[in-house]
């Protein structure tokens, strides 16, 4: 490894002003985890349907209402993040169908058009048996329209960190993740005992699964790439954001996964229910930290 | 045509002219570049010697920019020049980063992506880049690749064995070559970054977007 070679050359930069770091904060952080609960909480209404159709019956609509604004908070904060907003309409002219930005722009403009309809087919035409054929269409488009981003960060070359597969994988569970847990705080009493139960063992089984893959960067990340060493080196020991990925790590994951333990032993609603506070809350930390970190490396 | 860059590190000795010249022809705006010197200091006193390394856009055969950018606002022209529509630009910042050298920036003024162009509006006038123009000791050399009988060309083949690209793991294929090079030189990760051991401290910045 390169570095190592340091204390022999002891090669210091003495003059490169490189260019500003974080480009992408937490306007992008904000993107993510909102989109992340608009998708989730449609997969989390499909899983119902095909579960216990009968319980759905009083959360079609809120939870469609729902995940409606959280898609909607992630298009504001994606165009809130553009340096000129008002040419966002050169995505939609202008296309260029090699960026995922391009692809999922349209995937997620389509996303939230179909929900739109839903909402209007349960509140102007009370048509069930639509708005469940929507949804299945719905559910599918939402599956690409959560792994999207994990394309645009697979297209920054510059990041390292940043894979294709591990960040896909990474999307879905935290959709499931937020999903799960926004279902659980919404359906509240409308859901049974069995449902809750089942939302909570996807909440609990989606932070095991993403703390699995977290704790797989963070041990064995370094030893394949000079580059991502270089990044993790933030998250540990005293790096800068260590603190915060740990604190994102246990609010996000492991807390959740002792209190949906705890909430199956003791038949607990309101354990769960903190479960998936946490959860939410939790993953916009974890979110936060892996899109900061590699962009404090200098490319230069 | 394709269009390409060389620098022969064993002759720039960092005055700079390029970066100067840049600036001037492109009106680049305070804080941002498109070309920039960066100085590395090797050794321990009193065996000490300063490398210098002047970095610019790469003008990759796979650019990622080009690649992720969602407007087409980068894209190529016919003599193999990674290109910047401004007009067309919205800001995204995806170029920034997917960029693995660091050569695109968010322009202040404009608020749209940024970068060398190999002086593009020089060259449609048969004009060479003002980079090369200024370098004293014709450090910069700067060509058609395609043509053996070019500079460059003539160049790369007297320094077989001794030209190098930043980042070649990237798999981007720069179109900007060194000689001379070394890991202190083109690869970030070996050398460090201490507070305080700049020669210029109290840099001051202007916004340029992100949102922390």
């Amino acid at each position: 490894m390169v570095h190592e070679t340091l204390a022999a050359t002891h090669a210091v930069v003495t003059l490169d002003v490189a260019l500003p770091d974080v480009f992408w904060g937490w306007y992008v952080t904000m993107n993510m985890w909102a989109k992340s609960i608009g998708t989730g909480l449609i997969f989390m209404l499909f899983l119902l349907l095909r579960k216990n159709s009968s319980e759905t019956k009083g959360l079609r609509t809120s939870v469609t209402i729902v995940s409606f604004i959280m898609m909607n908070v992630f298009l504001l904060f994606t165009l809130a993040d553009l340096h000129q907003p008002f040419r966002m309409w050169h995505i939609f002219f202008y296309p260029h169908w090699t960026s995922a930005i391009t692809v999922g722009a349209w995937m997620a403009t389509l996303f939230v058009g179909l929900e739109f309809l839903m909402i209007v087919v349960m509140l102007v035409k009370k048509d069930e048996e639509l708005f469940d054929k929507l949804l299945f269409w719905t559910t599918i488009l939402g599956i690409p329209v959560t792994l999207y981003t994990a394309g645009i960060m697979a297209e920054s070359t510059a990041r390292e960190l940043w894979t294709m597969p591990t960040e896909s994988v990474q999307m879905i569970l935290a959709a499931t993740l937020s999903g799960s847990a926004a279902m659980i705080l919404l359906g509240g009493s409308k859901l049974s005992d069995e449902s809750k139960r089942f939302f909570g063992s996807i909440l609990g089984l989606s932070a095991l699964m993403a703390f699995i893959i977290y704790m797989s960067e963070y041990i064995f990340g370094a030893m394949k790439a000079e580059e991502a060493a270089a990044v993790l080196e933030y998250i540990k020991g005293d790096g800068e954001y260590a603190t915060m990925f740990w604190i994102g790590q246990w609010v996000a994951y492991i807390l959740p996964m002792i209190l949906v333990a705890l909430s199956r032993v003791s038949n607990s609603s309101s354990i769960l229910s903190l479960a998936s506070i946490l959860a939410i809350a939790g993953l916009w930390v974890v979110k936060h930290v892996w899109l900061v970190i590699p962009q404090l490396l200098s490319l230069s | 045509m394709q269009l390409g860059f060389l620098v022969d590190l064993h002759l720039c000795m960092g005055c700079k002219g390029c970066e100067i010249a840049c600036k001037v022809e492109n009106e680049v705006p305070l804080s941002t570049w498109r070309l920039r010197v960066k100085y590395v200091d090797v050794g321990t006193f009193p065996e000490t010697k300063r490398t210098f390394t002047p970095l610019r856009c790469n003008h990759c055969e796979n650019a990622p920019c080009e690649r992720i950018c969602p407007v087409s606002a980068l894209h190529y022209i016919e003599n193999g020049i990674v290109d910047i529509d401004k007009e067309r630009c919205i800001g995204c910042a995806g170029c920034v980063m997917a960029c693995p050298y660091g050569a695109i920036y968010i322009d202040p003024e404009t608020q749209t992506a940024d970068k060398c162009t190999y002086c593009a509006h020089r060259i449609a006038s048969s004009m060479m880049p003002a980079c090369v123009v200024a370098c004293p000791v014709e450090a910069n050399i700067f060509g058609d690749l395609e043509d053996p009988a070019s500079n460059i060309s003539k160049y790369i083949q007297e320094h077989e064995g001794n030209v190098q690209v930043r980042k070649p793991e990237k798999g981007t294929n720069p179109h900007h070559y060194y000689v001379g090079g070394g890991n202190v030189t083109l690869n970030p990760l070996a050398s460090v970054r201490e507070e305080g051991y700049n020669l210029f401290n109290k840099l001051t910045h202007l916004p340029l977007g992100g949102h922390h």
